[in-house]
């Protein structure tokens, strides 16, 4: 017995040394269709090794961004740098709030912001948060925390990523790499934000659904939102405009106002103006550069007023 | 608790580590741990279901004991019946009901009646067709005085809901597991190994070769007016590689894990896919169901004893009802006739017990004789499993006339392409392993058994890597669970 027991614990270490090898190889010579676990993307779709890498150089700003595709899609840096904003966009591809608190914890320190905005998508709240897992992995360092989140998703997608990553990170692969400023229709812009090439949208019929929201994503999103205002930074919730066929199409909207109303100030802008689905898009749920000039725009009108609501208060005093 | 899952990764050894040092080999206290545990493991399916897993044990512990106990012939055959009766209402009204109301209907509305019989809201409890049939088995050979009755209650328990086999099988029989229970077990490194290597290539079936396979034969069968005829018949191969690998592959894990507590559970595959005819398929497939039906059925109809007819007849109950022991669809139905349709020419010839040792024994390569008929038995079964997978008989029959146009000629086409290729590798893979390693109880029992340490755990760390690199996204259930 003590025999098998030991012979297993021996075998599961040999496995595990073996393993890593093996992965590794795998991941390097393999063809990307033959390695369905191992999705190590640098320089992928979202320019988030662009953002990562300038992010260095931020310090001391006044907003930051964080959230999805949406994020570095809706928040133009350029328009709240002409407004007398200095602004990061920490967005990326399908973040969910597993990675938004992987990425703060690694950059809220540095980048020390007054304020934090953060784009809140129902979707987000219910994705397994593997997608934008791989994409951290391969476009930033990776450390303890990459660790952390990778239990918290428990995918062997993003286990074996993350190994390769980590071999990758040690082996300095990634050092002679750099990323194109223009891939495709997508033009990258200093401070994070990603302007598309101007497209309108073809609303088509969406099919009624229900926001539910992951146990796990909602803790994290607890703990980002604790995070925040651990630092005594003030927190801003955004529900950025998706198409009204979209909106319109969630049956339970409500339901998630009220959650996010919980946790800090929060700003449906669905309900706050009014875009055209043809107009202002460039697909069912992001804006093209028309919409996020009106978007912008009328945040900014916001950020305003609550800056002048809280010198008025301040005076006062 | 599925046996892929961590949870069971859990469960397992606590329940292994329990049993051997906790019980300090005690026999009694063995089995009241493997009967607390199989009750936990099957409360975590639906703990509801574990008052109709109790009723049907004890129904069968206490009709085997009146049975045994009865003073003549028809006190003997009333409690048989009363089992019988119960057991089979059960499953009646948990698995058919709602197919015999519908086709009940259907029947009348032919005739020009319209009736309405209601459908039931039921879920099946999981395993219910296996551990009835347990039951059954135990008091047909109480009653054919083959055993006698169990009258340890816990002991007999742990024969019906011993966990490895509780939810899909192998369909054990008292004369071979009850002794198991009964004697006292001893450590058996040599066996233990064995069923941790079993479990390991049980999980490599399931995860790489059936999960992956599944992705493609569900979007292909699900979606199957979309495609030509050449990419039906990849739908098909690649169900007939998941339905094998789901269900071997959690027989092996169920035989692996039941040898770590030192018994030996009946063998359920062995390599069916390289039978020479339908009736070498039969004896390779789903062992403990054919032989099951062989023993409790076909024997009692008269077997193949009597003339043409009583020939013909008995095949075509014994497959139509294993057909519909699988589910309550005319698909299984026809399944279970289209296997009498193939095996009766054999039947009839006498021809049906010719390849009963594992093709080309001893020699690296099948002749081309056994190559053509391995070949022509294989697209068979293929044809075959058109029928079980299609939601309807409809449903198949459009399928087969897709392949039949003029579309299988064109190039297959899938969305994903590269995914369905490393796929197909990793079948080839696997055929080579199976071929290699057929003439043992399972593939790998053999294979590297003469190399030395480091490279045969070299071997066993590819298997483990192989399903890391090929785990798919999606968990799905084994396949005989809803059997």
């Amino acid at each position: 017995m003590k025999k098998l027991i030991s012979n297993t614990l021996l075998f599961i270490l040999f496995a595990s040394l073996l393993y890593i090898p093996f992965l590794f190889a795998w991941g390097r010579y393999a063809p990307s269709w033959f390695k369905p676990n191992i999705n190590y993307r640098i320089g992928s779709y979202g320019h988030m090794y662009s953002r990562l890498s300038e992010i260095k150089n931020y310090k001391d700003i006044d907003i930051l961004f964080l959230g999805s595709s949406h994020t570095y899609r809706s928040f133009d840096t350029r328009i709240f740098l002409d407004s007398g904003y200095k602004t990061f966009n920490l967005g990326s591809s399908a973040q969910t709030p597993v990675q938004t608190k992987v990425l703060l914890s690694r950059y809220l320190e540095s980048l020390n912001p007054k304020l934090v905005i953060y784009e809140v998508y129902p979707a987000t709240f219910n994705m397994d948060g593997v997608e934008s897992s791989l994409d951290i992995i391969a476009n930033d360092i990776n450390d303890s925390h990459s660790l952390e989140m990778a239990l918290k998703i428990n995918n062997i997608k993003t286990y074996n990523t993350l190994i390769y990553g980590f071999i990758r990170d040690l082996l300095g692969l990634n050092s002679s790499f750099s990323e194109p400023t223009i891939k495709g229709n997508d033009k990258y812009i200093s401070g994070g934000y990603v302007e598309k090439e101007l497209g309108f949208y073809k609303p088509t019929a969406f099919v009624k659904k229900k926001i539910s929201l992951r146990d796990y994503q909602l803790e994290s999103f607890s703990e980002v939102v604790q995070l925040i205002k651990n630092k005594n930074i003030e927190l801003m919730l955004v529900y950025a405009p998706i198409t009204k066929v979209n909106y319109d199409s969630y049956s339970n909207t409500t339901y998630f106002d009220s959650i996010m109303k919980r946790y800090s100030n929060y700003y449906n802008f669905n309900e706050i103006i009014a875009l055209n689905d043809t107009q202002h898009f460039d697909d069912a749920h992001h804006l093209n550069q028309n919409g996020v000039n009106i978007f912008n725009k009328k945040l900014i009108e916001l950020l305003n007023e609550d800056k002048a609501r809280t010198h008025n208060r301040v005076d006062k005093k | 608790m599925l046996f892929n899952s961590l949870n069971f990764a859990i469960f397992l050894p606590i329940v292994f580590i329990l049993y051997w040092f906790a019980t300090k080999g005690n026999l009694r206290l063995q089995n009241i741990l493997l009967l607390v545990s199989s009750y936990f493991f099957y409360a975590c399916w639906d703990w509801r279901f574990m008052f109709l897993l109790i009723f049907s044990t004890l129904l069968d512990y206490y009709t085997g004991i009146k049975i045994h106990e009865a003073a003549n012939q028809r006190k003997k055959l009333f409690w048989l019946w009363l089992s019988i009766g119960i057991n089979l209402g059960f499953l009646g009204v948990f698995k058919y009901y709602n197919f015999f109301a519908a086709s009940f209907a259907d029947g009348l509305s032919l005739l020009g009646f319209k009736a309405n019989l209601g459908s039931l809201e039921i879920i099946l409890p999981v395993g219910i067709s296996f551990y009835t049939f347990h039951g059954l088995s135990y008091v047909i050979d109480i009653y054919k005085s083959r055993i006698k009755p169990e009258r340890n209650f816990v002991y007999y328990s742990v024969f019906v809901s011993f966990f490895p086999l509780l939810v899909a099988g192998p369909i054990e029989r008292a004369q071979h597991l009850l002794p198991q229970i009964l004697k006292k077990r001893e450590f058996d490194y040599t066996k233990a190994v064995d069923g941790l290597r079993q479990i390991l290539w049980g999980l490599f079936k399931k995860i790489v070769i059936a999960d992956n396979s599944a992705e493609f034969a569900n979007t292909i069968f699900n979606n199957s007016s979309e495609y030509p005829g050449s990419t039906l018949v990849l739908g098909a191969l690649f169900f007939t590689f998941q339905i094998y690998c789901d269900f071997s592959g959690y027989s092996d894990i169920a035989l692996g894990t039941a040898r770590l507590f030192g018994i030996d559970l009946l063998r359920n595959f062995a390599f069916p896919y390289f039978s020479r005819d339908i009736a070498e398929f039969w004896r390779r497939w789903h062992i403990s169901l054919s032989s099951w039906f062989k023993d409790y059925l076909y024997i009692p109809l008269g077997g193949s004893k009597g003339g043409m007819w009583m020939k013909i007849r008995n095949t075509f109950i014994i497959f139509i009802v294993s057909g519909f022991w699988h589910g309550a669809n005319w698909t299984f139905i026809f399944w279970g006739a289209l296997n009498a349709i193939y095996f009766l020419p054999l039947l009839l010839t006498n021809n049906n017990r010719n390849n009963l040792e594992i093709v080309a024994k001893g020699k690296l390569l099948p002749s081309v004789k056994e190559l053509l008929h391995m070949l022509l038995t294989f697209a068979l079964v293929v044809f075959a499993w058109i029928f079980f997978r299609a939601e309807n008989i409809g449903h198949a029959f459009s399928y087969i006339s897709e392949i039949l146009s003029a579309s299988f000629f064109t190039m297959p086409k899938f969305n994903e392409m590269g995914t369905a290729l490393s796929t197909l590798i990793l079948i080839v893979i696997f055929v080579l392993i199976e071929w290699q390693g057929r003439e043992g109880q399972y593939a790998i029992s053999h294979i590297g058994q003469s190399w030395n340490r480091p490279l045969r755990w070299t071997f066993y760390a590819l298997i483990i890597f192989a399903i890391g690199m090929f785990t798919h996204s999606v968990e799905s259930p084994f396949i005989y669970f809803q059997f």
